[in-house]
């Protein structure tokens, strides 16, 4: 029978264990080098080199194979350790441990100009002692007679915006987008099917222009470390992969891979700026400690609560849109426009296909009634609605009194006589503040309106690739990037405009009309927000509503953003189940 | 300097003076006068300078952020001003700096015409706002044109701030 490509748990809902440092220890005494599915190359066999950092160690090393080498730090004994190295051009990437240690390095050096980056890397630094940690130090190869060069390799926001298909010689499949000069966004497609993306903080490092490395630490999953070489042009990588997986085996292997350029989105710094490091570790007058980077971590600071909870804090407070000038989400509603009043004084019934039909009596722009089709009793909820485009309002609402303190986010097109709704709800498997969603189709019963009896709202891929900024506020201005049919990433961006920290979260996309796109994005292991967003590409502004539960209460805020779109990536087909069998 | 007036040889030249020119003479509380004004002048443009010179590492330490002398009173400032100010620049195109002795020399006031770049917190209130806090962010920052007016005192003969206070040009 064959098999599905999909884990039985996505990343962010694996309970990776907490290895311990012994444990740690334990298997990384049990490999002498990193594995490697390509020939490994020679280009260092019976030479010594000796490699000087600006603020970091001196490497001397000795290759006496083309897995064997010997390296003395600082000057210090010269200690025998496992190697792989592989060239891409004039590029050499090698990586090994120290035995005995929980370090190791991973190494590229440039022939053409003798600059070399180092990477140290090591376990047991963070409190999740399996998290490999680095540092970067920035040098050259040492020559006999010859003065020390004076460029070095240097961080980069050159690398942002891309998009790369990749295949490693081992089989493994990815898509890799880098919209944040301090972040990237990775789609594991052959080892977790593609559903969902992830997020991890990233090194971009200037080799030359046509050459860079890439670094990601899988922080808040299993902690692995992945970097590489690529040549931008050839689109080809070789690099190194360390850590440990879902079942805590050892990875560590050297990687040739080849791929694919999918596209480049807009930056959105000043023209000139091509800083990297755009999210300094330490702040201003302090001083960074050995590895230290900003790392966001929702799911260490999410609240994470039980029904009971869920069910008292809701008791406790129950807010529907807040006034702007305070309470949570406020924030967001920056740029969100004026309330319509179009519902006001209209009668209607909501008909969806798969969940009880919902009938409204709408009192003005802010107080509306409902009731399931068959009760007796309204229930008074408090609204807001946009019309986004003539026609077409989108509205959201808390349902209290439901079970899971359910939450719709309606889009309504009375033109055409559609809507959908996101029916959001607590109580969700995980972490009952986290939410869930349902996507519900119906049609519009109205007076004077005759709904169609089989059109409906349809999913959509016409968003899948697009990156498209949001300013919400003075100073909260994110970016989507529709990365995979399932899920989004969202970037906020520093104060210079880079792309900074990252996250992502399973999404959907519905196409109400052209260029009218209804989506929500859920966060998961994060703060378990539903958002819901209306993408209106006409005018380039969206409108929405956020759903969200912590200890404070159950909250529906609005959403509004002054939109600007910043590029597509071609990834449609990597996501189109072939009828060989599987995906991809 | 306060003995001035007795010194012996200034009380010869002054007797002399009398003896030699009656008409003089009955000029003579006008000269005192005039010395007087000029010693009250001359302690003004010493207070002045002082003002300045204090006003200059006042300026330093709030766009370095060091040193704790004032930092109380510009906290008050900044909450009147219901923003964090993280830095000051004297703005050359604006009106001329003006310090103000009072007339017993004990306080004195001083307006300056500044850049300020004043900075405001987002409220922590949502996924993006706590991302932003997260990089070190959270923060609006803009400039604008603010008459810096700063009251000063005079103990035991230094010149010190009593209140900063950010109006609006």
């Amino acid at each position: 029978m064959p098999g599905t490509p999909y884990p039985k748990e996505q990343m962010h809902r694996i309970a990776y264990t907490k290895l311990s440092e012994q444990q740690i220890a334990s298997k990384l005494s049990a490999v002498s080098g990193p594995a490697s599915a390509s020939p490994l190359s020679d280009v260092f066999i019976g030479k010594s080199i000796r490699i000087v950092t600006d603020k970091g160690p001196a490497l001397a090393y000795t290759f006496s194979k083309n897995n064997r080498l010997s390296i003395a730090e600082n000057g210090g004994g010269a200690v025998q350790a496992g190697y792989g190295a592989l060239t891409l051009g004039n590029i050499i990437f090698l990586s090994h441990l120290i035995p005995g240690t929980q370090r190791g390095y991973a190494v590229v050096v440039d022939q053409s100009t003798n600059l070399a980056t180092v990477f140290e890397l090591w376990f047991s630094g963070y409190e999740d002692k399996r998290e490999v940690q680095r540092e970067i130090y920035y040098g050259y190869v040492e020559q006999a007679g010859q003065e020390a060069p004076k460029a070095r390799h240097v961080t980069t926001n050159r690398v942002e915006g891309k998009g790369f298909y990749w295949k490693q010689d081992a089989g493994a499949e990815t898509l890799e987008f880098f919209p944040s000069a301090a972040y990237s966004n990775f789609v594991e497609l052959s080892r977790l099917g593609g559903e969902l993306s992830f997020c991890a903080p990233s090194d971009f490092i200037k080799i030359n222009d046509d050459f860079c490395i890439y670094t990601r630490t899988e922080c808040e999953f299993s902690g692995t470390f992945t970097a590489y070489v690529m040549d931008l042009n050839g689109v080809e990588q070789v690099g190194v992969r360390l850590g440990f997986d879902a079942n805590d085996a050892l990875e560590y292997y050297v990687f040739r891979g080849k791929g694919e350029w999918l596209g480049q989105h807009a930056q959105f710094e000043k023209f000139g700026d091509e800083a990297g490091s755009v999210v300094p570790a330490a702040g201003p007058g302090e001083t960074a400690a050995k590895g230290a980077r900003r790392v966001y971590r929702p799911f260490k600071t999410m609240a994470k609560m039980t029904k009971a909870e869920v069910d008292a804090a809701c008791a406790k407070r129950t807010d529907a849109f807040p006034v702007r000038t305070g309470g949570p989400g406020a924030q967001m509603g920056g740029n969100i426009g004026p309330n319509t009043k179009w519902l006001a004084g209209k009668t209607f019934t909501l008909r969806y296909d798969h969940a009880p039909a919902i009938e409204y009596r709408v009192e003005d722009a802010e107080t509306l009634n409902w009731r399931k089709e068959g009760d007796s009793n309204w229930t008074k909820a408090r609204y807001q609605g946009w019309e986004s485009m003539p026609g077409v309002i989108m509205f959201g609402h808390l349902l209290e009194g439901t079970p899971d303190h359910d939450g719709h986010a309606i889009v309504a097109d009375f033109h055409q006589g559609l809507v959908t709704c996101f029916n959001g709800f607590l109580n969700t498997p995980y972490f009952a503040n986290e939410a869930g969603v349902r996507t519900l189709f119906g049609v519009i019963e109205m007076e004077g309106l005759v709904p169609p009896r089989y059109n409906r709202h349809q999913f959509t891929d016409e968003m899948l690739g697009r990156a498209v900024s949001q300013n919400y506020a003075p100073g909260l201005t994110s970016m989507h990037l529709y990365s995979t049919p399932h899920s989004l990433s969202w970037i906020i961006f520093t104060g210079s405009d880079a792309g900074g920290l990252e996250w992502s979260g399973p999404a959907a996309y519905v196409k109400i009309r052209d260029g009218l796109f209804f989506m929500y994005w859920l966060e998961e292991a994060c703060n378990g927000t539903l958002g819901t967003i209306l993408v209106n590409l006409h005018t380039m502004r969206d409108v929405g509503v956020g759903y969200n539960c912590g200890p404070q209460g159950l909250n529906m805020s609005a959403v509004g953003a002054h939109e600007r779109l910043a590029g597509q990536f071609d990834i449609k087909r990597f996501y189109q189940v072939k009828t060989s069998g599987g995906i991809v | 300097m306060s003995n001035e007036a007795t010194s012996t040889r200034r009380s010869f030249l002054k007797g002399g003076a009398l003896l030699a020119a009656p008409l003089v003479a009955a000029a003579a509380p006008a000269v005192t006068a005039a010395r007087d004004d000029l010693k009250a002048r001359l302690a003004r443009l010493e207070d002045e300078a002082a003002i300045r010179a204090l006003h200059r590492n006042w300026l330093r330490e709030v766009n370095t952020r060091a040193g704790d002398a004032t930092r109380k009173m510009f906290a008050e400032a900044e909450l009147a001003l219901d923003h964090a100010v993280r830095g000051i620049t004297a703005d050359h195109t604006g009106a001329p700096e003006a310090i103000e002795v009072a007339v017993d020399g004990r306080s004195a006031a001083g307006r300056y015409e500044c850049a300020v770049e004043i900075e405001t917190a987002i409220p922590k209130d949502c996924t993006l706002a706590q991302m932003a806090y997260a990089q070190g962010g959270g923060f609006v920052r803009r400039t604008e044109r603010r008459a810096l007016k700063v009251d000063y005192v005079k103990a035991a003969g230094a010149w010190a701030i009593s209140k900063v206070e950010f109006a609006a040009i």
